[in-house]
């Protein structure tokens, strides 16, 4: 993973009224939670910051209400923020004229929605061809890429179909492919598999996991469901009504919940499971052990050997020893 | 609650009572106070809206200039644009294709012949796949040459294909146009109120004034009338898209123009096309109306009949108009709700357009026999039915037999219903009617209807129609009344049985589309002219909605509810009564609702059989071709049905929210 | 355009004036438009005179158009000749219109028409004091409804028609309630109806019409019309009130677009010259809507019959 920002949105605000933008300025760009409910505006996000790295997965997770659709909303630029900045590859999207930002769009986003949003009187292939149909790509040409696309999301056979005659997971497969057209270097997926059974959505993220694997996108996941940011993040944002509340890796979250919100969404969750050694691991290094493990291995993989051997070294990538793991450190850890 | 509840109710009752006493005391009131301007508003207080109205347009007609070219160019330039359409149409179903004009023309080309038209509605029809309608279509193209309506048939069919195309292109893009910018909507919105609620009569002679005399007048008459709707449908369709799906066009890269019409428009293709068939059905309710200012066909036979007292001929080229109705809303109908199925394997360009190809091959086979067979050209006269005897000596005999039936039965209707009604409209002093109506808005509507209830009904008042506009309510209301008292219960039973509702359907559609005209004069040899045969005609138009909307009502309650019922141990009565009933209660007001808007724009035309209304005022101002008069006694029954309607509405939609039902 | 079109016509005239010899001397081959209403007398009295136009070599065309809405179009020229303006109905209407000159009043047709109440003959046996109005009063009961009783019912025309019916019961002290029909079609939808069951009936009948072919009655001899009787209330029976006598009797205009007197000055003098009368018209129509008869047929006949008649009027 680098670490150059694709994406850096800065002291993002978005309130919904008669005229939001003199109100923040009348209210120092800062107004008060109360201020605002009482001077009659809606506040959908409340001065947001962050930075999305080239080919990771960024997951913002909140519940519904919670501002989540308006951030993704307003780094595509469909929703335009009262204040703030918003830089796509060092672009401000702020002062994109209609036509450029057409182009950005035809070219670097691909977007996919939570209820599919497919064009009903298109075929699959119609759907599918359809960013590169109004960017005035020839029949054969484009009909061709989207050809390439059915296969990467395996629907093969099913090219002429109307969106009607599939399935939820299919249709979500024709979202997803009709997002990546244009071979997008920046993917939104605005909690693409939530409208799906829970056994569709655990294959249909698979998959997901899978393209990523083969594409390397950078890619802004929405979600409301925690196990899912977990399952596929490498960075995960929780909002809360509107307000960034904590930003780091799911470890971080587990670890050091920012406040009682987060730690609300994590305490039922099976964290031998989700986390790994590194994050309990005593960073003495006693070289003594017979047994070792390696830092990223997950708690409940390692679970018999600690508590046979009483304790164990840890191992980093490269085989050196950078701390050690106990029976009681474990056994303190999973009663907790 | 409970407090406000009672002191609602306390006030509901004194302001009745105050009501009544005003009704039975409000002269002699007047009087004690030397103040008859209560009871009747002095004739010199009114305002002279028609004379000034009629001054605007002569200028607009006579000397309305802009720089290059006067107001009276830029209509006929109008005309002239759908004049040429309509004339290929025209000449292809009516006329053939002429050279020269008037009696020296030669006609170079036939027009289709009947062998023909059927086939292309057989070919229409075939698209649907239903087997059903191909039939109905069929019989109802067969019925216009068996029955000897061929000519005047195709002459209202022409003026429907481009009446509708043009209603529906303005409608799409006006509608367009408003769901843009926010302002247009605002003032699109009333234009559109006025041009479905001012009876078509009050603007037909600035039409003729405006645009000539002829099918083109016709035509955009017809458009005026028929297109609101298409807007309408336009904007609710657009507004209700699913944002997502705006949203995947815009990330798709769409530009805004790629996004309306690869999109937006596809996307509500079924919804406009019900804004489409609407269309056609009001286009078709229009056929008399156009063909009194030159439109010409069936609307003209119906009219011609009516003078010659030919009722058979009157009938048949009525039930013209409702075969070809029918034909068309079920065409249309079906076309809107056609599934969209896979195109699983590639077409090649014969298959894809084997019908069409058919089609073209047997209209020109046709045409060659037609030119060794007359058959094939013209429906031979000798097959042709005329059933005219058969219904005259229908109406002869029920007059002659039941006449007296009929008259004491309308005398006891008449004194025990209509006329209480007409002296308490009558009676009521003008200044609290108007207060009463204010008082109303403002129940349901808070301020903003209020002060529409107020500002209207002053208009009114200053027109100087107020005894009109009481009569009109007075028509109006009995005839809703008694209409909902029988399409109520046909409602009822249409929505608990499919195959009533499969009858009354029928039935229903058929009164809708039949010219009133048709039965005008038949009512009138039965009960006389007056209110009475009025009501009769007004009843028989309007009774549509009431039962349509209660069927829709009763039919289309949760299912869960149903059965929430049936466990906790309702009968089918209680059933019906006590959550049936309630719950389409909401429905049924805008039943009514519709009811009262058919009725007063029948009424209109009921002025034809001596009734003392708006609707004479109407009558009277096209027949002496005073523009004033008739557009300012439109405006009166214009704002009647829009209070009417704004003051329902919002009751349904209180009621709707209360059982959090949409 | 209209003029560019104008200049056009006059070119092409000249053309054929020139080339082809002309046989007619018409002055533009553009059709000249009559109109048609939906009343059989009118349809053969514009019949006879478009067959007569034709003669004379005029291209024609036949539009319908309603009695009154036609005189927008005439106005504007895109109408130009009604054959039929009764004076009785069409009075404001001509006078309206005719005022700025674009519509001209091309003379009468040499028809009178009549307009007056009217009775079935079966009414007779129960009001023998008929046709004479003093009989009226004493029969009011017989002509009666359970509306009006004990007052006689009179069906009068729509109100537009005018007629001074409640004036007149007013001045003659009539027992009698005046009904107003809105159309001629429910005024004879009644008589019809009345009729089939032989039940009283009294109403607003004018001729020329089929009904009195039709229908077996009289008109209702009322003191005479004179122009003092509806203008002094000293005239006549009642000394303080108007209208205390019979209706106007009076003729059956045409009417014309000025356009067709600067186009086609010949047809114009054609128009101008066409007559007909009263009783020759009631046998024509009663030729079409009692035996039966085309309106075509009808008017062909007359053609053939009547040759030096239409012949000087094209002269």
């Amino acid at each position: 993973m680098s670490l150059s920002p694709k994406l850096i949105c800065k002291n993002v605000w978005k309130l919904y009224g008669d005229n939001p933008k003199e109100f923040l300025k009348s209210h120092n760009n800062n107004p008060d939670k109360e201020i605002i409910k009482k001077s009659g505006y809606i506040q959908a996000i409340r001065n947001a910051s962050l930075e999305v790295y080239e080919n990771e997965i960024l997951v913002i997770m909140g519940l519904s209400g919670s501002g989540k659709s308006t951030l993704v909303r307003c780094m595509s630029r469909l929703v335009d923020p009262t204040i703030g900045e918003i830089f796509f590859e060092n672009i401000d999207m702020g002062k994109l004229s209609k036509n450029e930002l057409i182009e950005i769009r035809r070219h670097k986003m691909g977007m996919v929605f939570q209820h599919f949003a497919l064009f009903p009187h298109r075929t699959v292939i119609e759907n599918i061809a359809f960013p590169l149909e109004v960017q005035g790509i020839k029949r054969k040409e484009r009909e061709k890429s989207a050809l390439e696309i059915i296969d990467l999301v395996g629907l093969q056979g099913r090219e002429n179909y109307f969106p009607k005659e599939l399935s939820g997971g299919q249709q979500q497969r024709v979202g997803i492919g009709r997002s990546l057209a244009v071979k997008p270097e920046l993917w939104f997926l605005d909690e693409p598999f939530s409208a799906l059974d829970p056994l569709i959505r655990k294959e249909m993220q698979n998959e997901f996991l899978k393209i990523q694997n083969s594409l390397k996108k950078t890619i802004i996941f929405i979600t409301h469901d925690f196990d899912e940011a977990i399952k596929l993040a490498d960075r995960i944002i929780i909002m809360n009504e509107g307000r960034i509340v904590q930003i780091g890796s799911p470890e971080d979250l587990i670890m050091k919940p920012a406040d009682d919100y987060v730690k609300e969404f994590t305490e039922d969750l099976p964290r031998e499971r989700l986390l790994s050694v590194k994050s309990i691991m005593d960073t003495k290094k006693e070289p003594n052990n017979s047994s070792t493990v390696y830092e990223d291995e997950k708690i409940f993989s390692i679970l018999e050997k600690v508590l046979s051997e009483g304790s164990v070294s840890v191992l980093d990538k490269s085989n050196n020893i950078i701390g050690s793991l106990n029976k009681e450190t474990v056994s303190k850890f999973i009663n907790n | 609650m409970q407090k406000k509840k009672l002191s609602n109710k306390i006030i509901f009752i004194s302001l009745t009572v105050l009501t009544f006493f005003l009704y039975w005391y409000g002269k002699e009131i007047a009087n004690y106070l030397d103040s008859k301007w209560l009871v009747k508003y002095p004739k010199h207080y009114s305002f002279p809206f028609a004379i000034y109205t009629s001054t605007f347009v002569k200028w607009l007609i006579n000397d309305a200039n802009f720089w290059l070219f006067t107001f009276n160019d830029l209509t006929r330039f109008f005309a002239w644009i759908i004049e040429q359409p309509y004339n290929i149409v025209l000449a292809i179903f009516s006329k053939g294709i002429l050279k020269g004009q008037g009696q020296d023309a030669i006609q170079i080309m036939e027009p289709l012949s009947w062998i023909s038209v059927v086939g292309i509605f057989f070919t229409l029809a075939l698209y649907t796949r239903d087997k059903f309608l191909i039939i109905l279509v069929v019989l109802s193209i067969v019925y216009l040459a068996v029955f000897d309506q061929w000519q005047s048939s195709m002459i209202t069919l022409s003026s429907i294909i481009i009446a509708v195309p043009i209603g529906v292109v303005l409608g799409i893009l006006l509608g367009i146009l408003s769901y843009k910018s926010k302002i247009l909507e605002k003032i699109i919105t009333p234009i559109l109120d006025l041009m479905q609620t001012v009876p078509v009569f009050a603007y037909l002679v600035p039409i003729l004034v405006m645009f000539g005399f002829g099918p083109v007048s016709a035509l955009i008459a017809t458009i005026i009338y028929a297109m609101p709707p298409m807007v309408r449908t336009t904007l609710l369709a657009l507004n209700s898209i699913d944002p997502q799906l705006k949203e995947s066009g815009l990330m798709s890269g769409c530009t805004e123009r790629q996004l309306m019409w690869k999109v937006l428009i596809p996307v509500s293709k079924p919804t406009l096309l019900i804004g489409v068939n609407q269309v056609i059905m009001l286009s078709l309710n229009m056929v008399i109306i156009a063909s009194m200012i030159g439109a010409g066909g069936l609307g003209y036979d119906v009219l011609a009949s009516l003078r010659r007292l030919d009722i058979g001929g009157g009938i048949e080229s009525g039930i013209a108009i409702v075969v070809i109705a029918i034909a068309l809303d079920r065409l249309s109908q079906s076309f809107a709700n056609l599934p969209t199925l896979s195109k699983k394997t590639q077409k090649t360009f014969f298959t894809k357009y084997k019908k069409i190809i058919f089609l073209i091959f047997y209209i020109i086979g046709i045409y060659i026999l037609g030119n060794f067979f007359t058959f094939f050209k013209l429906f031979p006269e000798e097959l042709m039915i005329n059933t005219s005897l058969f219904w005259e000596e229908l109406v002869k005999y029920i007059n002659i037999n039941y006449f007296d039936n009929l008259e004491s039965f309308k005398i006891t209707l008449l004194t025990f219903f209509m006329l209480p009604i007409k002296k308490f409209f009558l009676g009521i002093p003008w200044p609290w009617f108007i207060f009463i109506i204010t008082i109303i808005g403002w129940y349901f509507g808070k301020t903003k209807l209020a002060l529409l209830c107020l500002m209207m009904s002053i208009f009114i008042v200053t027109t100087g129609l107020w005894e009109k506009a009481m009569i009109t309510l007075y028509l109006c209301g009995s005839s809703v009344i008694i209409a909902s008292i029988i399409g109520i219960p046909l409602g009822i039973w249409a929505g608990l049985s499919s195959r009533a509702n499969k009858i009354l359907t029928a039935f229903i559609d058929t009164l809708q589309t039949l010219p009133s005209f048709v039965y005008l004069i038949p009512v009138v040899m039965l009960f006389r002219v007056g209110d009475f045969t009025a009501m009769i005609a007004v009843i028989l138009y309007a009774l549509a909605p009431a039962v349509r909307y209660t069927a829709h009502g009763v039919k289309n309650i949760n299912n869960q509810i149903v059965e929430a019922a049936l466990i906790s141990g309702c009968s089918q009565r209680q059933l019906l009564f006590k959550i049936r009933l309630p719950l389409a209660l909401p429905e049924i007001l805008l039943g009514i609702n519709q009811t009262i808007m058919l009725a007063l724009s029948m009424l209109v035309i009921t002025a034809l059989v001596g009734t003392r209304d708006l609707g004479q005022e109407v009558y009277i101002g096209l027949t002496k071709a005073d523009i004033g008069r008739g557009l300012v006694a439109g405006l009166c029954v214009a704002f009647i049905s829009i209070i009417a309607d704004r003051i329902i509405k919002a009751g349904s939609n209180n009621l709707k929210n209360k059982y959090g039902i949409k | 355009m209209k003029i560019l079109k104008n200049k056009f016509n006059i070119l092409l005239s000249f053309i054929f004036i020139l080339f082809a010899q002309n046989i007619y001397a018409v002055e533009s081959k553009d059709p000249i438009k009559l109109t048609l209403h939906d009343w059989t007398g009118q349809l053969i009295t514009t019949n006879i005179m478009a067959e007569v136009l034709k003669e004379a070599g005029y291209n024609i065309e036949l539009v319908p158009a309603d009695y009154i809405a036609q005189f927008a179009g005439l106005q504007t020229g895109d109408l130009h000749v009604a054959m039929e303006m009764w004076e009785t109905t069409g009075r404001d209407a001509i006078d309206e219109y005719t005022a700025d000159g674009r519509v001209v009043n091309v003379g009468s047709t040499g028809m009178d028409a009549i307009e007056e109440w009217w009775y079935p003959s079966y009414m007779k046996e129960k009001c023998p004091g008929l046709p004479n109005w003093e009989a009226l009063n004493d029969c009011a009961e017989a002509f009666s409804t359970p509306e009006t009783s004990p007052k006689g019912r009179y069906l009068g025309g729509p109100v537009t028609w005018g007629g001074y019916d409640d004036e007149r019961v007013e001045a003659l002290e009539l027992d009698w309630e005046v009904i107003h029909a809105g159309t001629d079609g429910a005024l004879f939808g009644e008589l019809e109806s009345a009729y089939q069951r032989k039940a009283p009936i009294m109403l607003w009948v004018y001729a020329p019409h089929w009904a009195p072919s039709k229908y077996d009655g009289e008109f209702v001899e009322f003191p005479p019309y004179t122009t003092e009787c509806y203008t002094d209330p000293s005239w006549g029976i009642n000394k303080n009130a108007a209208y205390d006598c019979g209706k106007p009797r009076g003729p059956i205009w045409k009417v014309a677009s000025s356009m067709l007197k600067d186009k086609w000055p010949g047809a114009y003098d054609a128009v101008e010259a066409f007559t007909l009368d009263s009783n020759e018209m009631g046998n024509l129509v009663a030729a079409v809507d009692l035996d039966g008869n085309t309106v075509e047929a009808v008017v062909a006949e007359w053609m053939a019959n009547n040759k030096d008649r239409w012949g000087t009027w094209i002269k």
